[in-house]
């Protein structure tokens, strides 16, 4: 049991950020923009959120310092995406570019601020998030021991974006209107939906769960941020597509990755898995493989917004 | 298309303002970290690092605090190069940089300037080098090292075997090593640590297999969650405390240490203040072997062309006691150890054996009590 229980937490710590930032994804792609700058604005959340715990981690602690630092780690992700946006809706570049450029930007700009800061390239920050145990949930038999130990707010964070942003996607007048402008941008527009604006809008809430993610990923598993999240914007990328740009799936790719992120490092920890004479290297192949092989089947069906990655022009409706 | 303009305007005058502020703050900029030039940006010494940063807090920053200590005592100027990439060819790019920005002393921190280094010693008689952990060789590990070349090893499995004794003494049963990648310094670090435990197992009356020590290399100097990951599945299991040697690696245990209530020894230089976690750290002077290296070359007293082994008899190699967080372990016992250590009494089996052959597993390390568990 105890085993199970730590699968599962450790699973969270890979699961939680790769979710929030694919449905961060999902939203720029389903409006018709690609935004493979997804990395980079998880860099730049991870740099200025951990900065900000780093600065008032005198006056506050706990928790609220915490929530407080995820919203930065967000405004810094959706102003930071402010640049992809303009350059590929309003200047129509190429996206793959454009997003290649944050990329890059991100982490020396991090590495440079940084620098002027604290004269380190790293940003130390103490650590007082930490829940052993949620009060009276954790308690509960079996799920609580699961879900309720030895966890970060984060994870349930994570949870609420997830539901919210669904149900925004699918079930709002807004999400409709998000994805019709990702599908038939041009249909979108004769009946009077103004395409620039809803692509302005995808863009920037994918950056702003970017930054989310950003600083989800780095305080659960490191002491200080180092300019790097170790490309898990590509893999949120990753969990976007095998997820095939829906919620629901995008939600079961990531658990899947995290699962199998945490077997290839943990594996010496669960019986069974132990024993058997399969290297840790295959687990940690089979997700990108899992992917490849989706890709292969899914490709005649793909459900990729028919219209992503092409600027819009009115004339050429 | 006029709001399009505002906001070009906005960004790009977002950009400048922080080149200014950049600007506004170099001069500030604490000498520790930038060096220092001369009015025509040269630079006497140069340090080149390797894979780490100059702030890596280990191998890297050991190094480059010697520079920075002997440069501002006696007012030399000196600066560090960081190669673009990991590749013999961008080592050898940022060494030219460094003679081309007035270097007369080069010191490159790691065994993997052994082949860099080779290929250079003799196109640069006049400059010196410091190479750290290792030696300039043909690719074949036999020395072939010029005049303006030392080289500087160090006993490092004589403070992995201070870091074992000193856990197992303090009280600990289930160890763990978490090496970097297997490189000879870390193995050696390794196979130290698990002989020092053995020992001091022995001297407790310990029974065969009342150790036992998880060991790997993760194959990276990286703090990824990965290693986090790892770290906390071997804590999940009732390791105890984690020798976490390989520069960067030693963030993610620690991080996983917190979260577990376990232990930490940090490798290098002494890492107490990363974390509450870390109860010793196995120590060699970095710092004082290329500040002496450095001043070798000044008062002429240089002896170069050859590799030399620094280790507890001049106390290159230790743990550090100062910083430490045992309760049960204590100076004395500290002391007791190394005066045997540097009197000889003590024989650790290195990465090699007595032919010269790698030892390539660390199971085939003798050790009476201690039961090792190699995790691939």
């Amino acid at each position: 049991m105890t085993t199970i229980a730590f699968i599962v937490q450790q699973t969270m710590i890979f699961s939680i950020p790769l979710l929030i930032v694919a449905m961060g994804g999902m939203y720029s792609e389903r409006s018709g923009v690609i935004n493979i700058g997804l990395d980079g604005g998880m860099i730049m959340g991870a740099f200025t959120g951990t900065l900000f715990i780093n600065m008032m981690q005198g006056n506050i602690s706990g928790q609220g310092l915490f929530i407080l630092a995820l919203l930065v780690a967000g405004l810094t992700g959706f102003i930071f995406t402010a640049l992809h946006a303009f350059a590929s809706i309003n200047l129509k570049a190429n996206q793959v570019i454009s997003g290649t450029a944050m990329n890059m930007f991100a982490p020396a700009f991090a590495v440079f601020a940084a620098r002027l800061v604290f004269g380190t390239q790293q940003v130390p920050f103490r650590d007082t998030f930490f829940i052993r145990k949620v009060p009276l949930l954790g308690d509960i038999p079996i799920i609580g021991s699961l879900f309720f130990r030895n966890a970060y707010i984060s994870t349930y964070i994570g949870f609420l974006i997830f539901f919210v942003a669904w149900f925004i996607i699918q079930r709002t007048p807004f999400g409709l209107r998000l994805r019709a402008c990702g599908e038939h941008p041009g249909a979108a527009d004769t009946v009077g939906i103004d395409v620039q604006r809803m692509r302005w809008a995808g863009t920037l809430i994918s950056g702003f769960l970017a930054g989310i993610g950003g600083l989800a990923f780095v305080v659960p598993t490191s002491t200080e941020s180092n300019a790097t999240v170790y490309g898990y914007g590509f893999l949120a990328l990753a969990v976007m597509i095998f997820g095939q740009w829906r919620s629901p799936k995008i939600l079961g790719a990531a658990f899947f990755f995290g699962l199998m992120k945490t077997i290839a490092s943990a594996y010496s920890a669960i019986p069974g898995i132990k024993t058997l004479p399969i290297p840790a290297t295959v687990y940690k192949m089979i997700p990108y493989i899992a992917t490849l092989i989706v890709l292969i089947f899914m490709s005649k069906r793909s459900q990729a917004p028919a219209a992503e990655g092409i600027p819009y022009e009115k004339t050429g409706r | 298309m006029n709001r399009k303009k505002i906001f070009a305007l906005l960004l790009a005058l977002l950009m400048m303002l922080s080149v200014v502020a950049a600007c506004g703050n170099g001069e500030t900029d604490d000498l520790h970290k930038e060096g220092k030039v001369d009015k025509d940006g040269k630079a006497e010494i140069a340090l080149i690092t390797d894979v780490g940063t100059i702030d890596d807090k280990s191998f890297n920053q050991g190094s480059w605090e010697g520079v920075v200590q002997y440069a501002i005592e006696n007012d030399k100027t000196f600066k560090y190069y960081q190669p673009t990439e990991k590749s013999d060819a961008a080592y050898i790019n940022s060494i030219n940089l460094a003679i081309e920005g007035g270097a007369k002393i080069i010191v490159t921190p790691g065994f993997l300037f052994e082949g860099p280094i080779h290929t250079v010693q003799d196109q640069f008689p006049e400059v010196y080098f410091i190479l750290i952990d290792g030696y300039p060789h043909k690719g074949d590990y036999v020395p072939d090292i010029s005049d303006n070349v030392i080289g500087i090893l160090y006993a490092e499995e004589e403070s992995g075997y201070l870091a074992g004794y000193a856990a197992v003494h303090e009280g600990y049963r289930d160890l763990g090593f978490m090496g970097g990648m297997a490189v000879p310094a870390v193995v050696r670090f390794g196979y130290g640590f698990l002989q020092g435990a053995d020992d001091a197992a022995a001297e407790l009356g310990l029974a065969a297999g009342d150790i036992n020590v998880k060991y790997t290399y993760v194959g990276n100097f990286d703090a990824s969650p990965e290693n986090e990951s790892k770290a906390a599945s071997w804590f999940q299991e009732g390791t105890e405390v984690i020798f976490a040697c390989g520069g960067s690696v030693g963030t993610s245990v620690m991080k996983a240490a917190e979260k577990a209530d376990a232990k930490v020894i940090g490798v290098d230089v002494d890492q107490y203040a990363e974390s509450e976690t870390v109860i010793t750290s196995a120590m060699k002077n970095l710092k004082k072997s290329v500040n002496d290296a450095i001043a070798s070359i000044y008062d002429e007293s240089w002896e170069g062309g050859k590799a030399v082994t620094l280790d507890a008899t001049e106390g290159y190699t230790m743990i550090s006691m100062e910083n430490a967080r045992f309760e049960k372990f204590k100076q004395a016992d500290y002391d007791a150890i190394y005066a045997k250590l540097v009197a000889g009494d003590i024989d650790i089996t290195k990465d090699t054996d007595e032919s010269g052959a790698q030892i390539l597993e660390p199971t085939e390390i003798e050790l009476d009590i201690v039961t090792v568990e190699n995790i691939k």
